[in-house]
Parts: structure tokens; sequence; C-alpha cells
């Protein structure tokens, strides 16, 4: 019948105009992210053996860590600084990481203005995370 | 209820009394003023509400929420719009015919102004009881074919006068079906006077017994408004903005104005003629009724524009004369017919 794909349009665009939108007001809402995004990192520093596995493991030397050595001569982390300017966050690291005491998370927020503020210190942010909680 | 109703009569009756002589010349004189305000206010508040319904319709065919920031849903956008339009710099470009250029949108502004002081908004309500209101309001809204070709020429453009030119082409085409599915419905009443087409009506809306015509008046309608999928002369693809490309500031917001205060006195003419006016069950005004009725035509114009692509310059020909014609013609036969055998039947 003459006419019929346009009331079919209309009919499409109706059901668009009564659905649900599909936008997310991103500053006010947090978006809902997929499952799987992996965006940045996490360490808990209480799980952590100080084994530089994370750092054997990355493909390119993001990770650096040292540690000192406490009374009862186990491994203590010290510093864990992470450079993100490199990172791909391949997920390899936390792969590795024997004690999933480091681990993929999904804040998505990393632009900086400065080239240092890649440079994570991974305790600080730790710290600042567990005081924002 | 009946108070309700009359409201506006009885504030006009009240108006009126303040006069020694309620009928003089001073008392019409100011009835005409405020009638004047009156629609001068319809055709800026619909236009400020039109925009904003516009982009929202936009963004709801599209999933999204549409303006959203401003104000309440972002309900204030276009106040905010119409601001910003009025702080623009007044350009007039060189070589520019400036009588021209400057006077088209003023007239196309007043076109819908015009137009819509016929329309009875509720009963006994017209602004001006025309007894060729119809024909008026028809010969008045065909000179906005002018303001565009005006502003096409006077712009020294050649998008703008490509697009004026089509303006003319397309608009003067579509006029005659325009026309024709109108003239069923005054075949019908016997009468070009709205207010009594309107009367007509108490029991059966003409879209009921004229289907074809409202269907021929909506498309022709469209494409005699330049809205989608009708817009090839402000085709922005093609033409830029067609007779709109050289305007700034709050010429073109007059234009813009001009367009949606156009919209809005086609859709009333729709409503009054197909959709039965002011007529409507009891339990709400007849001027409450008649507003639905033109925002529903406004919502299904801005619904086909959201839905449809641009039509080819000779389809829209092809259209208008081999299509829409012969079947306003036919419509215009066979309400003849229709009129001829129902009067053999009653025995008039």
């Amino acid at each position: 019948m003459f006419g019929k794909g346009l009331l079919q349009g209309l009919g499409i665009t109706f059901k668009r105009m009564v659905g649900p939108n599909i936008t997310e007001f991103y500053p006010e809402e947090k978006p809902n992210l997929p499952t799987r995004v992996r965006s940045s990192m996490g360490l808990d520093r209480d799980k952590c053996i100080s084994c530089n596995m994370c750092a054997m493991a990355c493909p390119n030397s993001v990770i650096k860590l040292t540690s000192e050595k406490n009374e009862a001569n186990k491994k203590v982390l010290k510093t864990y600084h992470m450079d993100v300017g490199r990172c791909l966050f391949c997920g390899l690291c936390t792969e590795a990481c024997p004690t999933k005491a480091l681990k993929v998370t999904q804040e998505f927020e990393n632009a900086v203005y400065e080239p240092e503020d890649m440079q994570w210190d991974m305790i600080q942010r730790a710290e600042r995370k567990g005081k924002v909680e | 209820m009946e108070t309700l109703n009359n409201l506006f009569l009885i504030i006009a009756e009240a108006i009126r009394s303040l006069f020694a002589d309620p009928h003089s010349v001073w008392a019409n004189l100011t009835m005409n003023v405020i009638n004047f305000i009156i629609v001068v206010i319809i055709v800026v508040l619909a236009a400020l509400i039109l925009i904003l319904l516009e982009r929202k319709v936009a963004g709801w065919t599209s999933q999204r929420p549409g303006p959203n920031r401003l104000g309440p849903r972002g309900w204030f956008q276009t106040i905010a719009d119409a601001l910003k339009l009025m702080g623009k710099e007044d350009v007039t470009p060189a070589g520019a015919d400036k009588f021209i250029f400057k006077v088209a949108p003023m007239i196309i502004f007043c076109l819908p102004m015009m137009t819509l002081a016929v329309i009875p908004y509720g009963r006994n309500m017209a602004p001006i009881n025309l007894d060729l209101g119809i024909f008026y309001f028809v010969g008045i809204s065909s000179i906005s074919t002018l303001c565009f070709l005006m502003a096409g020429w006077g712009s020294n453009n050649k998008y703008s006068l490509l697009g004026g030119m089509r303006a003319v082409a397309q608009m003067i085409s579509y006029e005659i079906p325009l026309l024709f599915s109108l003239l069923g419905v005054v075949m019908i009443t016997q009468s070009f006077n709205l207010g009594v087409i309107v009367e007509a009506q108490s029991t059966v809306p003409f879209i009921i017994l004229q289907p074809l015509a409202f269907v021929i008046f909506f498309i022709a309608g469209l494409a005699e408004l330049n809205r989608a999928p009708f817009d090839l002369v402000e085709a922005d693809q093609e033409v830029v903005a067609g007779p709109f490309t050289e305007y700034t500031g709050l010429r073109w917001g007059l234009f813009f104005l001009g367009e949606y205060g156009n919209m809005t006195a086609m859709s009333a003419l729709a409503a009054t003629v197909f959709l039965g006016g002011w007529q409507g069950p009891a339990f709400l005004p007849g001027y409450v009724w008649f507003f639905m009725k033109v925002g529903v035509m406004i919502f299904m114009m801005m619904w086909v524009r959201w839905t449809f692509p641009r039509i080819r310059i000779d389809h829209l020909m092809h259209l208008a004369w081999k299509f829409l014609l012969p079947l306003a013609i036919l419509n215009i036969l066979l309400t003849g017919l229709g009129i001829y055998i129902y009067r053999f039947v009653m025995g008039g």
C-alpha cells in the first residue's frame, strides 16, 4: 500500500519518543560502565608481600617498588610507584599478584594537567581513597 | 462552568462598560487594541514554547532528553537563546538591497498576527469576526512567499537567492491543493466564516466527513510552512540556510518567530476547520479545547519533521501537481456528489 512505509516510520519514532532515554547525565550521575572495564589500579597495602612479581610481569616497567625488613624478618612495603603514562592497563600485574593485593579498578577520571601527576604513589592513593570512603 | 467558558467575553463586557457608550468608537478602538495585544502575546508565547518543544521532540525521537540545563528540565532555554540573539551584531551584507533586506523579516513577523486575528478561540471569541475568514487567512498567509523572495533577493547571496526561488516555486505549487482541500468544507457549510464553520461541527468534526481533505491539507500545510520533509527552502546541506543565510541577531530571530507563528496559525486553521475548533465535551472551556487541538496539530507537525528525510525537489513538484491536486479535485467532486445525494434523499 502507498504510504505504508511512512506510517511505519512514524510508528518507530513514536516508540522512541515514549521509550526511555539513553542519555547518561555524566557529571551528575556516574555512567554505567561495562563490567570488564580496566581503567585504573588500586593497591591494598596490607595484603602486599613485596614479592616484586607485579613489577616483573609488567611489559612496560611501569611499577617500581621498594621494601624493608621488619623485626620478624618479613618484607614490608616501603614505596610503590606507578608511571601511569606508560601503563596499558593490561592487567598482567594483577594476574601475577599472588595475594591479590593489586587490583584493576573502574575509576576513569584520570586526566591530569601536568606530566608529573602521572607518577602515582599507590600507597598515598590508597590512603586517600580510604579517607574518602 | 458557563462563567469560565465565557470568562473572556465577561472581561470584554466589563471593559466596554467603563465607557459611557459601550459601543462608541472609543470603546471599539480600545477593544481592538486589547485584542491586538492578546494576539501578539499568543504569537510570541507560542514561538517561545514551540521552539523549546521542537528541540524536546527532536531529543525524544532520538532517545535524548533535549535541552535540560537551564531551569527546571531546561524550560528556560529559549529565553536564554532569545537574549543571546538580542546581543548579537546586526550585520547588513555589502551590496545588499538594504530596504528589502530589512523589511522582509518585519513583514513575515506580522503575518501570523494578521492570520491569527480571525481565528475563533471560543464561542464568539474571534478577535475579528470576518465573513471571508478562510479567504482572508489563505490570502494573508500566502504573502509569506513574498517575504522569502524578498529576503533571498535582498541578501545579495547566491544561496539566499536560490532558496528564495525555491520558496516561490514550492509555496505557490502547494497553495493550490491547500485551497482546494479547504473548499470541501466550505461547500458543506456554505460559508467562509470560520465561526460558522465551527458552529457547523457541533455534532461531527469535519475530519470525519472530509478525511482526504484533512490529509491533503496537512501535507500541503507542511510544504506551505517550509517544514521538514519539505524544508527545501532552508535546506542546510544544499543552500546553507536559504534566504536566512545573511541574517543575524534579532532579524534572524524575527524570521524564526514568524516561522513558528505561521506554524501556530496553520495549526489553528486546521483545528478550526477540521477538528471542530472550540467544540468539545463541556467539562472544559471551549478555548482550552481549541488550544489542545492546536497543540495536537503542532505535535503532529514536529513528529513528522523528526521522522522523515527531506524530499527531492522534483519529487516535491510531482507530489503537488500530479498527486495532491488531482486528489483535491476528486475530493471536491465527491463532496459535491455527497451534498447532492444528501439533498436528494432529504428531499431538499
